[in-house]
């Protein structure tokens, strides 16, 4: 058989494939080749399930085992492996969780699915230095419209329709989760990592989410202000808005800034 | 050819960076694997620079699939090549194995018939690797619990070809020979003796489990006394090669696995002379060819 045909047969054996792989396997009176080959198959599902059960182990102990099992299951059936790395395995169970019958009639679950991912991905996120307040002090008045800004490469924003922040925040603790609350109104949490290299959160109210959002996908600072006229005065606005900038400044949330050509990290 | 020696070293894990750099523990090297710092930046890559700056290092990766009929993954390999400019590595080694195919990964280390075309097909690999990377890669010999009716020779013939060929070195798994040996019913002194010298880098030692008669290479146990009857036949053998202890699951506290390595230098010091021993890291990897 050739190098090819036999690696797929072999890879969908582990898939779960019947491909008849056994005959070209030798076969012992210490063990016979099929049950040689399910060594591998056993290891690949274990390997996978090992991978998961480290990203998701909230998401683990709020459905507890036998859940979490048929969970993984689905997952690993369905989704076959494209990364180099285990760490980026998971990276579709949220989506599985948000779309597929009965997970998705639990919206907490792909939600608390989402928060752990954040923080594993804030976790390891790239690095950036942070912007001081020095770094607006310079910035001349007229320049100020066209300003944009970089936010550091780990902040995430998550939006949430049900309590699983409260869900994650218990489990984190070991303590017995709230009970699951869907709600009409969304809620915003963001997470990123400060130079200490530990993962913060904190939730958003609604106009700082809108701005935080507006700057993290380029607006500039006159469209920000835009947006913020929606819900605040105009005496208020330029106000809030600068606001929300000092605040992530001082907490660390911009890796850098663009005004008429110069840029600043 | 005067071959480098690092000394007895360990696999760096998560567990022990903490220890690590509080008491920065007289180990000669450590090593590191390669995927868990192919990562965008943050806590891993923090721990590895700090870590680096107190130890020499190797580079060991489980996702090069060699031995796939897939093409070789250039953006894999470009990872590789931008971890080995930050860690310097003395050395960067891989499995002689597959572990992907129709761009699936199996994320595991999969074995391969020993025949002369498979041997044709690594050697044009590891050498295509070798340029690319630009410098001379390890490759471990496997633990495997299947034999294929399409082998012709055996795993140390393929193995010796294919380092002869290529022009790679290999991480001689004392523990994976061990392990084979008792999968496919072979003499492990055998394998040991049919290994050019010339061409071995690196030894890992490791534990195992037994699954009815057969042994799986779990690396979750310490290394057990045939291992290190072993490990004493092939220093008998190769003389010093840079030897360290891999430990990948159940990891314990990080002084008994110093106290584990503590013996296979004992091993060593019994077995070769002191002038065999002296570390000599000078020569890297890309000056030894």
């Amino acid at each position: 058989m050739e190098l090819r045909s036999l690696q797929q047969q072999f890879l969908y054996h582990l898939l779960g494939e019947s491909t008849g792989l056994e005959k070209v396997i030798e076969s012992t009176p210490m063990m016979s080749a099929r049950d040689r080959l399910n060594i591998y198959a056993n290891g690949y599902r274990m390997r996978l399930k090992e991978a998961l059960q480290t990203d998701f182990d909230k998401l683990h102990s709020y459905l507890g085992d036998a859940q979490f099992d048929a969970l993984m299951n689905r997952y690993i059936d369905t989704h076959p492996s494209h990364t180099t790395s285990l760490r980026y395995f998971s990276i579709a169970l949220a989506e599985m969780l948000a779309q597929e019958s009965p997970y998705s009639e639990h919206i907490e679950l792909a939600e608390l699915a989402k928060i752990e991912q954040a923080f594993a991905n804030s976790f390891d996120a790239g690095n950036a230095a942070c912007l001081s307040l020095e770094h607006f002090a310079s910035i001349p008045e007229q320049a100020w419209p066209s300003l944009q800004l970089t936010m550091q490469p780990s902040l995430q924003i998550i939006a949430c329709y049900s309590n699983a922040f409260a869900i994650w925040k218990a489990l984190s603790a070991g303590e017995p989760p709230p009970e699951a609350q869907h709600r009409d109104e969304v809620e915003y949490w963001v997470v990123w990592r400060r130079p200490d290299l530990i993962s913060h959160y904190r939730p958003l109210a609604f106009a700082e989410y809108t701005a935080l959002k507006s700057m993290s996908e380029g607006d500039s600072f006159a469209e920000l202000c835009e947006q913020l006229l929606d819900l605040f005065s105009e005496t208020d606005t330029p106000i809030k808005a600068i606001g929300f900038l000092q605040s992530w400044v001082q907490e660390d949330m911009l890796a850098g800034l663009d005004y008429d050509g110069i840029n600043a990290t | 050819m005067t071959r480098p020696f690092l000394g007895f070293g360990l696999g760096l894990r998560t567990d022990h960076y903490q220890h690590i750099i509080e008491h920065q523990p007289p180990i000669d090297w450590f090593e590191i694997l390669s995927e868990n710092y192919m990562v965008p930046g943050g806590k891993p890559l923090a721990n590895l620079d700090r870590i680096r700056q107190d130890y020499p290092m190797v580079m060991h990766g489980v996702s090069m699939s060699i031995g796939s009929t897939d093409p070789l993954n250039t953006r894999y390999l470009d990872k590789l090549k931008a971890l080995i400019e930050r860690v310097e590595p003395a050395w960067v080694s891989d499995h002689l194995c597959w572990t992907t195919v129709d761009h699936i990964n199996s994320h595991d280390l999969l074995p391969l018939p020993y025949n002369e075309a498979v041997i044709k097909h690594i050697v044009d690999r590891i050498q295509a690797v070798q340029d690319y990377i630009g410098r001379e890669i390890l490759i471990e010999n496997l633990s495997s619990y299947v034999t294929y009716h399409s082998s012709e020779m055996s795993e140390w013939q393929f193995v010796n070809e294919i380092a002869r060929r290529s022009g790679c070195f290999l991480l001689v798994d004392i523990n994976n020979i061990f392990v084979s040996a008792n999968n496919h019913h072979f003499d492990p002194r055998d394998y040991i003796n049919g290994i050019d010298p010339d061409r071995v880098m690196q030894f890992h030692l490791a534990g195992h489990s037994y699954h009815g008669e057969m042994i799986i290479d779990t690396h979750d146990h310490p290394v057990c006394e045939s291992v290190w009857d072993l490990y004493q036949y092939a220093l008998e053998r190769y003389g010093a090669v840079s030897t360290m202890i891999e430990r990948d699951d159940n990891i314990p506290p990080f002084a008994e696995l110093h106290e584990e390595l503590t013996r296979a230098e004992t091993i060593a010091r019994r077995t070769l002379t002191a002038e065999q021993l002296a570390i000599n890291s000078g020569r890297m990897m890309q000056g030894v060819a």
